[in-house]
C-alpha cells in the first residue's frame, strides 16, 4: 500500500445496478482542506458516487480511500472520520434543532460542542424550534450542522441546496464559504454550476458515469469555445446587416427595442465603437461571459434525452432488489 | 483483484469497534435512538390516540355490545374472559407502529443516515424495538385500567404480571415481523395495506373474543391452534390461576395447563422472533447495495 498524500482517492470506481453501470470507472482525488465539486446532470451517477465514497454502498470494482482508511473494509473509525448530508434525507418534522444535535452528537467519540456549532451556523436562537417549522435555508443549515457535528475531516453534501430558492442558496453558500480553511475537507454534490464556480477550488464534471471533464470552475469555463453574447438597447435605429458584417460579429437579431449580438471574444468592444462611430449609444448594456454553465451544456449535450429518464431511479429505489431476490 | 473484491464484500456493513468498549457502547446508542423514538411517538397525536382509543373502545364494544350475546363461557364473566383477548389485539396491532416508524425512516432517507453514522448497528433495531415496547407497556396499562373499570378482576395478581410480560414479548415478536415489512414495502400506508390481511384475521378467528367452540368445525382447528390464540389462552390461564375449573380449562383454554400454554405461547414468540429477527437483519444488509 502505497502512502495516500490525497484525502480522498477514488480510482476505477464501478458500480452496477443489475445490467446498468451507474458508475463506470471514475477517479479523481481531492487534497486535504479543499472544496471540491462533483457536478453533472440528473441521473450521471454523482450521488452513487459519493456514497460509495461515504461507505454506504458497496463498490463493484475500483478503489476508494477516505483519509487513508478504505470505506468498504473501516467501520467506526471511518464514519468518525466522514460527515454526510444526504440528498434525500429528512429530519422528522417534530424534532427540534438542538434533540437532532444532540442525538447526531451522542453517536461520536469526539463531537463538537453543539452549542458552538449551531451558533456558528446560526441556529442557535431556533434550537428549540421543530425541524418542520424551519425555513428551507435553516433547514439545510441544520443539515450542513449535522454532517459536521462529529468533527469529521471529510464532509459530503449531496445537493445541499437544491430546491432552496435563490436567497436560501446564498446563504447556505456564505456559510460554506466560512468553513474554508477550518481544515476539513468538503466535497460538494450539485447541479447548481453556479454554485460550484463560488465555492469550488477544483470539479469533474460527470455524465453517464464517466468523468467528461476536471479542472478548475474557471479552466472550465474557459475551456469551452462558447460564444459572447451581449446585448443592448441603442439609443437610436441600428442597422443590423451593418452589424454583421463587422469581422468579430457571428449574429445580431433585435427582440423589442434590444439588439442581441454573439460574437468572438472581442464583440463587446466592437459593436460599441462601430456604434459610436455612427453617433448611437448603446444603453442598458449586457455582456455575458461563457459560465460554467455553458461549459456543463456544451459538455453534456446529447441527441436523445437518455439523462431523464435516469434521474428517476438513482437515488431512492434500488433497482437491484427485484432482479437478485 | 479477487482478494480486493471479497474484501469488498466483506465489509460495507461495519463491524466497527467500540470507542468506549463493546456492550456499553451498544446500550448507550441503543437508548439515545430509544429516546429518539418514542418522543417522536408522543408527538404524533394519532399515534398516541390509537394507542389509547383503540382499546378502550373495542372493551366498551364487546363488554356492553355484544358480550350479553356470547355464549358457552362455562359461568366464566365475559369481562374476566374479555380483557386477556383484547390485551393481545392491543399488542398486536400498536406492535405495528415498528413498521410504520421504520419505513417512515426509511422513507425519509434517515435509515441511509444512521448507516453514515459511528453507532454500534443493533441500536437501530434495538432502539426501535424498545421504544415500541415501552409503548406497547403503556397501551395494555390502560387497558388494564379500562378493564378495571368494567368489572375485570384478575383472579391472581402475579398471574397477570407475568402474562403482561409475556404478551409484551409476543408483540416483540410480531414487531419484528412488521420491521421485515416495513423495510420491503418501504412506506407506511403499505405497511398497513400489507398487514391488514394477516393480523385481521389472526385476531378475530382466535379466541380473543368468542369460546373456539362456537366456531364452526373447519375454523374452529385453526382458531385453536394459532399463534395469538396460544398466547390469549396463556395470558388468560396465568390471570385465572387456580380459579380455572375443569370444564373451563377443557373448553375455554384449549385443554391443557398453564405450564404448557406457557411453553407453547414462548416457542412461538421465540421462533416469530428469530425467523422475523434474521429476516431484518438481511434486509438491513442488503441496504448497502
Amino acid at each position: 500500500m502505497v502512502l495516500c498524500m490525497f484525502m480522498i482517492d477514488v480510482r476505477g470506481l464501478r458500480k452496477v445496478y443489475g445490467d446498468r453501470t451507474v458508475v463506470d470507472g471514475i477517479s479523481f482525488d481531492v487534497e486535504d482542506g479543499e472544496i471540491f465539486g462533483i457536478l453533472g446532470p440528473n441521473g450521471a451517477g454523482k450521488t452513487t458516487t459519493v456514497e460509495c465514497i461515504a461507505g454506504l454502498r458497496r463498490r463493484d470494482g475500483g478503489s476508494i480511500t477516505v483519509a487513508g482508511m478504505d470505506p468498504a473494509l473501516e467501520g467506526t473509525e471511518f464514519r468518525e472520520a466522514v460527515g454526510v448530508q444526504l440528498q434525500e434525507s429528512r429530519l422528522p418534522e417534530k424534532q427540534t434543532v438542538a434533540e437532532a444535535l444532540q442525538l447526531y452528537a451522542s453517536f461520536y467519540a469526539r463531537p463538537r460542542d453543539w452549542r458552538e456549532l449551531a451558533e456558528r451556523l446560526g441556529l442557535l436562537e431556533q434550537r428549540n424550534t421543530y425541524f418542520g417549522r424551519l425555513s428551507g435555508g435553516q433547514k439545510q443549515r441544520l443539515s450542513v450542522a449535522l454532517a459536521l457535528v462529529g468533527n469529521p475531516r471529510v464532509a459530503i453534501l449531496d445537493e445541499l441546496t437544491t430546491g432552496l430558492d435563490p436567497a436560501a442558496r446564498r446563504e447556505v453558500w456564505g456559510l460554506l464559504e466560512d468553513l474554508r480553511g477550518t481544515g476539513v475537507t468538503l466535497v460538494l454534490v450539485s447541479h447548481f454550476m453556479e454554485e460550484a464556480e463560488r465555492l469550488c477550488d477544483r470539479v469533474v464534471v460527470i455524465d453517464r458515469g464517466r468523468i467528461i471533464a476536471a479542472d478548475t470552475p474557471e479552466g472550465l469555463a474557459a475551456g469551452v469555445a462558447a460564444d459572447q453574447r451581449m446585448s443592448f438597447v441603442p439609443s437610436a435605429a441600428v442597422d443590423l446587416t451593418e452589424l454583421q458584417s463587422l469581422p468579430d460579429v457571428y449574429t445580431a437579431a433585435v427582440t423589442g427595442d434590444r439588439v442581441a449580438v454573439t460574437g468572438s471574444d472581442n464583440v463587446a468592444a466592437a459593436v460599441i465603437i462601430a456604434l459610436h462611430e455612427r453617433g448611437i449609444q448603446a444603453t442598458r448594456l449586457r455582456v455575458d461571459q461563457p459560465s460554467l454553465d455553458d461549459a456543463f451544456v456544451a459538455l453534456t449535450q446529447h441527441d436523445e434525452p437518455a439523462a431523464e429518464t435516469q434521474a428517476d431511479v438513482e437515488p431512492e429505489s434500488h433497482p437491484t432488489a427485484g432482479a437478485a431476490r | 483483484m479477487t482478494a480486493t473484491t471479497d474484501a469488498v464484500r466483506a465489509g460495507g456493513f461495519g463491524r466497527g469497534t467500540a470507542p468506549g468498549g463493546g456492550l456499553g457502547w451498544a446500550m448507550r446508542d441503543t437508548s439515545a435512538m430509544a429516546g429518539r423514538n418514542l418522543r417522536r411517538l408522543m408527538r404524533q397525536p394519532e399515534m398516541v390516540m390509537f394507542n389509547i382509543v383503540s382499546p378502550i373502545m373495542f372493551v366498551l364494544l364487546f363488554r356492553y355490545v355484544f358480550g350479553g350475546a356470547i355464549s358457552g363461557l362455562q359461568g366464566l364473566n365475559y369481562v374476566n374472559y374479555l380483557i386477556p383477548g383484547i390485551a393481545v389485539q392491543t399488542v398486536l396491532f400498536s406492535a405495528g407502529v415498528t413498521g410504520f416508524a421504520l419505513a417512515e425512516d426509511l422513507q425519509k432517507g434517515f435509515i441511509n443516515r444512521l448507516r453514515s453514522l459511528p453507532m454500534a448497528r443493533s441500536a437501530v433495531f434495538g432502539g426501535r424495538v424498545a421504544a415500541d415496547t415501552l409503548n406497547n407497556a403503556f397501551g395494555l396499562i390502560v387497558l388494564l385500567v379500562t378493564g378495571y373499570a368494567v368489572g375485570f378482576r384478575p383472579a391472581n395478581f402475579l398471574g397477570l404480571v407475568l402474562a403482561a410480560l409475556l404478551l409484551l414479548l409476543f408483540a416483540l415478536a410480531v414487531s419484528l415481523g412488521y420491521a421485515v415489512i416495513g423495510l420491503t414495502v418501504r412506506t407506511p400506508e403499505a405497511v398497513n395495506a400489507a398487514t391488514f390481511p394477516i393480523i385481521f384475521p389472526l385476531t378475530f378467528a382466535s379466541s380473543a373474543f368468542v369460546p373456539v367452540q362456537t366456531m364452526p368445525g373447519w375454523l374452529r382447528g385453526f382458531a385453536t391452534h394459532q399463534p395469538v390464540s396460544v398466547v390469549i389462552n396463556a395470558a388468560r390461564s396465568l390471570i385465572l390461576g387456580d380459579s380455572a375449573t375443569a370444564a373451563q380449562r377443557a373448553q375455554l383454554l384449549g385443554g391443557t395447563g398453564t405450564g404448557s400454554l406457557i411453553v407453547q405461547a414462548l416457542a412461538w414468540s421465540i421462533g416469530i422472533g428469530l425467523v422475523f429477527g434474521l429476516l431484518c437483519a438481511r434486509k438491513y444488509r442488503r441496504l448497502t447495495r
